[in-house]
């Protein structure tokens, strides 16, 4: 899997390499700034990029509007973008046409190295990766609006797991439960808060962030 | 004067250098009330006098003077209005100089007019304030006049008997007019030798009294140029806390910004980085049984740990930046620290009798780092001085160096250091004349 980061801090730049390249990706560039950023997409097509939000020149908010272009001019290629704090409005422009091969992660997530790498495999191959503190932000925003109070506690974790974007395997891999128990879970959730019952993971992530209001 | 002896101080006191000073400034003050009196009667004077010159002012025929009545008399109020402030600022500036020079008192500069158009130019306080003591210099002129009058002619009565006997050597018998002396009790005449040694009495006591009238006078002189050439009054100072409180608000926001992007950038990489390794590494070791790869967890544990100390070293850096440890032993041992670290060597001299505000002591603290550091960098001085002389009230820093001067007041780096001062009242003087030596001296209030 071939994979272009674009991080300002040389050390986390670094690390983040040597992380990925020892998990078996193909680190075809490693840049610093976002017009390098656009132009290595460009060049290499990779599957997927890592983007951090604040770069130079101006360290607002660059990474974020690189990886809108990337996501509107490579349709292909999966952004997962990435910096150390998170704000809802970034997560909503970024999901804002589709909310497929796209991420939007936590930098300290790089510290669970198998969760992280399944979420840029995930934004790699079309899928979506929210990071739980966005999905809690959306949860919390939604709680009374959203209908969320008809939902079991139990149901309201499936629901943000689902909303960071996992399939029904990641799921129950997370909560320590059956895949058919998930199944059964999601049924209930779709049924309570009035939502079509739908297959694919990212549509159904589509569903619930729009029915959370993002 | 050390001579406690009152009345030897009383005898010495008119030909003291002060009393000297005292009398000069006097003197101008005299003139100075003068031209305020003349001056202004001056561009009537001169339409009237245009007026006499083209016969208008002839009885007849006497309609004729009406229409160039008309238009002088508001031409003339019209111009007095637009040069009075300037006029008022300029004379203020020459008497705030004089007292300076000749009485050793430092009245602070008025703030410079807001800008150059016409309006400014009439609606311009501290002009009009100015104007305000150039009217008040004619009552305030009378002591310093008087003063003067008793000087300068207690001197010549002294010297009477001396020219009796040069001009008065006529043969006995002869009858001549009396000779006069002029006192402050009007003029006092003698025919005989004795006499002259009346008007000598009389001038010794004018001598005498001649330098507590003209300090009565330049006292009073001084309080109102205070009052009225310096910059404070009520509006002003609210305008200047305003700008103040403005300054106050920016550096914080400031401050707040470069806290968060030194964070950011700084700590905050660092320990992401570090929780990133230590992931790997904790990957690298497994979850039980042997290690899967004990050489590359070792490596990644080994840069962990380096990445930690890199962490710690960024966080102490940006804690001394926010509020140096040491200052919590004072100024003193704060300065000091301070200078050890200089690349110049720096001579240290502290005396404060008290402890300022901890906010003095932090302003003072960074102004001292920010001008050894340009000392170091700007002036290739070879030594630094570092000085804090405190009394109750106002504490004054000054660091000087050796260096080739040229430091610019106006520019970034002392003009944000002015405005950071300014916050709390204080004031910076920055004395560098191309070729050196530097002298920066910034006072402050002990308390805010």
């Amino acid at each position: 899997m071939r994979v272009v980061i674009a991080e300002d801090a040389a050390m986390m730049r670094e690390g983040l390499v040597r992380l990925l390249t020892d998990r078996g990706f193909d680190v075809c560039a490693a840049v610093a700034d976002a017009d390098t950023l656009r132009s290595a997409v460009a060049a290499l097509v990779p599957d997927v990029a890592v983007v951090d939000i604040r770069m130079p020149p101006t360290h607002t908010d660059e990474g974020l509007r690189a990886a809108i272009d990337i996501r509107r001019d490579q349709p292909g290629v999966g952004v997962l973008v990435f910096s150390q704090y998170v704000e809802t409005r970034y997560a909503t422009r970024l999901l804002a046409d589709r909310p497929s091969g796209v991420g939007y992660l936590l930098k300290d997530r790089v510290a669970d190295v198998a969760d992280f790498v399944d979420a840029l495999t995930r934004v790699a191959s079309g899928g979506t990766a929210l990071d739980p503190e966005v999905v809690g932000h959306l949860m919390r925003a939604g709680r009374d609006t959203a209908g969320l109070t008809a939902l079991t506690p139990r149901e309201r974790e499936v629901l943000s797991l689902m909303a960071e974007g996992r399939s029904n395997a990641g799921i129950a891999a997370a909560l320590v439960i059956t895949a058919g128990v998930v199944e059964k879970h999601v049924a209930n959730i779709f049924a309570k808060l009035g939502l079509p019952p739908s297959d694919g993971d990212n549509r159904r992530v589509l569903a619930v962030l729009r029915h959370l209001g993002s | 004067m050390t001579d406690d002896n009152g009345p030897m101080t009383a005898l010495r006191a008119p030909f003291t250098t002060p009393a000297l000073r005292q009398a000069a400034f006097c003197v101008v003050g005299v003139f100075s009330a003068a031209a305020v009196l003349v001056v202004p009667a001056l561009v009537p004077g001169l339409g009237v006098l245009c007026l006499w010159a083209t016969g208008a002012m002839s009885r007849e025929p006497a309609p004729t003077v009406a229409p160039p009545f008309l238009v002088l008399f508001p031409l003339t109020v019209a111009l007095l209005v637009v040069v009075a402030a300037p006029t008022g600022r300029a004379m203020g500036a020459v008497h705030r100089r004089l007292a300076s020079r000749l009485l050793g008192v430092y009245v602070e500069a008025p703030p410079p007019r807001a800008s150059k158009r016409l309006g400014a130019l009439v609606s311009d306080g501290p002009g009009w304030r100015a104007v305000g003591y150039g009217l008040l210099k004619v009552p305030l002129a009378v002591p310093q006049g008087y003063g003067v009058f008793c000087y300068v002619f207690g001197l010549v009565n002294l010297s009477y008997p001396l020219w009796w006997p040069m001009f008065r050597n006529h043969p006995p018998g002869t009858r001549l007019g009396p000779v006069w002396a002029l006192t402050p009790f009007g003029a006092i005449g003698t025919r005989t030798f004795a006499g002259t040694f009346l008007v000598a009495a009389a001038g010794l006591a004018m001598l005498l009294v001649a330098p507590w009238v003209m300090r009565a006078g330049t006292t009073a002189d001084v309080a109102a140029m205070r009052w009225l050439l310096g910059p404070r009054r009520l509006a002003e100072r609210v305008r200047e806390l305003q700008a103040s409180r403005a300054q106050a608000i920016d550096d914080a926001a400031t401050m707040m910004r470069r806290l968060e992007r030194d964070l950011h950038d700084g700590a905050q990489v660092r320990l992401a980085t570090l929780a990133m390794n230590l992931g790997m590494a904790t990957e690298k070791l497994g979850v039980d049984g042997p290690p899967p790869d004990l050489a590359q967890a070792r490596e990644l544990i080994a840069l962990a740990h380096r990445g930690a100390k890199d962490a710690l070293a960024d966080l102490r850096d940006l804690v001394r930046g926010i509020h140096p440890p040491v200052l919590d032993n004072g100024l003193g041992d704060a300065l000091t620290t301070l200078a050890t670290g200089s690349a110049v060597p720096v001579v240290v001299t502290v005396e404060l009798p008290d402890r300022p505000a901890p906010a003095i002591e932090t302003i003072a603290y960074f102004c001292a780092a920010e001008l050894l550091a340009n000392a170091a960098k700007h002036s290739r001085a070879t030594r630094v001085g570092l000085g804090v002389l405190g009394s109750r009230r106002r504490l004054m820093l000054s660091v000087t160096d050796d260096g080739n001067g040229g430091a610019d007041p106006d520019g970034p780096g002392l003009a944000g250091l002015a405005r950071r001062i300014a916050v709390v009242d204080g004031v910076m003087r920055v004395l560098s004349p191309a070729g050196g030596p530097t002298r920066v001296d910034i006072e402050l209030p002990t308390h805010v």
